[in-house]
């Protein structure tokens, strides 16, 4: 009935949503992120894809608890991966320039603790997936790239750094929780 | 749903249940379904549900044609009543003041019991004849903008629905006495029905000792959310009900009661059964 409700345009149902399970679905984004704002985000961009299409949700899967927590958790992983690529960017043009120019103390310090978490994580993989993690993230090479320079097929190359991004991402949130 | 339970659940932060709502309204406008059905003009779904109609009488046998509908009349005395109908929508588009307060069954009568004599062959080209005499004058650019017919007043545009409506619930009165399933008009066709029906909704009369805000959730497709007021403003009482579109478009055409209609609630009860009762007045057949 409430899916029915959403999909007939009923905000009513979606406030009744919100006061049920906000409450789950910001704290599901927020173990991922343990940053509030960002969390914050999350949330809205769940309740928002709810509201837009509320027949992905299908009752005969699961709870609409689990759906909406399951869906944050998912948009968090996405954040934190996203996160990811941007501080390798950053490592890689922090190598590449000799005198970076001064920069606000603050934003230094968080870039610098972020990238050291990454760097960090990034050790603790095993061999084989550390050293595409750093080809693909560090070097910018594509996927066909790694698999030409480690001497693996391409699938292979792909299924690594699949793995080694979800142990990332495991790592840092439990560093981000211990962090927060 | 319950509410959450865990203790270890976070606090929310202030104002992002107002930023969270707010942003899924600029995403989807309330009272819109989804999906939503491809927006139609009222001419075609009067001729949409009019192809229905004709082909439902295509596959008639002559037998079928006997059987008896709806007010002592058979298969073939109701479509007479429809091409008096038509007729009498003719003279309206015309200008003729004489069909503006004829009585709907009244005035068709002739034209329903002229049917006895005739072949059902003869009657169902008439009807479609008078059918499409209607949608010629309807198209174009410069057909009249209003018209008054069998008490009513109303834009061309909103007495093309009503009509829909019409042909829709006799289709379906011809399938129950020949006893084939019922039909379901298509999602953009019941869309302007069921925003026809709610928006006729406070003009129904109801038995409400005062006035009542009333949230009307359709479900399925071509469903949608109304809010409108039973009563002069303002109310001091509301109601939320859900059912389902096709149900509603049933009451609303008195087809069912509201007894036989899955139906939530939220409010009065009470207050809510006369609003459904009041639906059922709209007679919308």
């Amino acid at each position: 009935m409430l899916a029915a409700r959403l999909a007939a345009g009923d905000d009513h149902a979606l406030a009744e949503v919100f006061d049920a399970l906000g409450h789950s679905v910001y704290g599901s984004a927020l173990r991922v992120l343990g940053d509030n704002s960002a969390a914050q985000d999350v949330v809205q961009e769940v309740f928002v894809e709810l509201w837009r299409h509320p027949g992905r949700y299908d009752p005969a899967v699961g709870t609409l608890r689990t759906y909406l927590t399951v869906l944050a958790r998912h948009r968090a992983v996405d954040l934190v991966r996203s996160e990811l690529r941007r501080v390798a960017r950053q490592e890689r043009s922090y190598r590449l320039t000799p005198a970076p120019p001064p920069a606000d103390a603050g934003d230094e310090v968080v870039a610098a603790d972020t990238a050291g978490l990454v760097r960090s994580a990034v050790q603790l993989l095993p061999a084989s997936q550390r050293q595409v993690v750093e080809l693909a993230y560090f070097e910018g090479l594509t996927c066909r790239e790694v698999a030409h320079a480690v001497g693996i097929p391409e699938g292979t190359a792909k299924s690594r750094l699949r793995l080694a991004l979800a142990k990332l991402e495991e790592m840092l949130d439990r560093q981000l929780l211990e962090s927060s | 749903m319950t509410p959450a339970d865990d203790r270890d659940l976070p606090v929310l932060p202030p104002g992002l249940r107002e930023r969270v709502l707010a942003a899924s309204l600029r995403a989807r406008d309330a009272g819109r379904p989804v999906p939503d059905a491809p927006e139609i003009s009222p001419v075609e779904a009067f001729s949409r549900t009019a192809s229905a109609f004709y082909a439902v009488l295509c596959f008639l046998d002559d037998d079928d044609w006997r059987t008896p509908v709806l007010r002592g009349l058979d298969v073939q005395g109701l479509v007479g009543h429809l091409i008096g109908v038509e007729a009498d929508v003719h003279r309206a588009l015309a200008g003729d003041p004489d069909v503006a307060d004829a009585e709907h069954v009244e005035s068709t009568q002739a034209a329903a019991l002229d049917q006895a004599a005739r072949r059902p062959a003869q009657t169902r080209a008439d009807w479609r004849r008078a059918v499409d005499r209607t949608l010629d004058l309807v198209r174009p650019a410069d057909a009249p903008a209003r018209v008054a017919v069998h008490g009513l007043r109303l834009p061309v545009s909103a007495l093309l629905v009503v009509r829909a409506f019409e042909l829709w619930t006799h289709e379906n009165d011809i399938r129950q006495a020949v006893r084939w399933a019922p039909s379901v008009p298509d999602p953009s066709t019941l869309r302007l029905m069921t925003d026809l029906a709610a928006r006729l909704l406070p003009h129904a009369r109801a038995a409400l000792a005062e006035p009542v805000d009333v949230r009307l959730v359709l479900t399925g497709p071509g469903g949608g959310t109304w809010d409108v007021t039973m009563g002069s403003s303002p109310a001091s009482a509301s109601v939320a009900i859900v059912t389902d579109a096709v149900g509603f478009c049933r009451l609303a055409a008195n087809r069912v009661i509201p007894a036989d209609l899955d139906v939530s609630v939220t409010g009065d009860p009470a207050r809510a059964a006369a609003v459904l009762a009041a639906a059922a007045t709209l007679a919308l057949d």
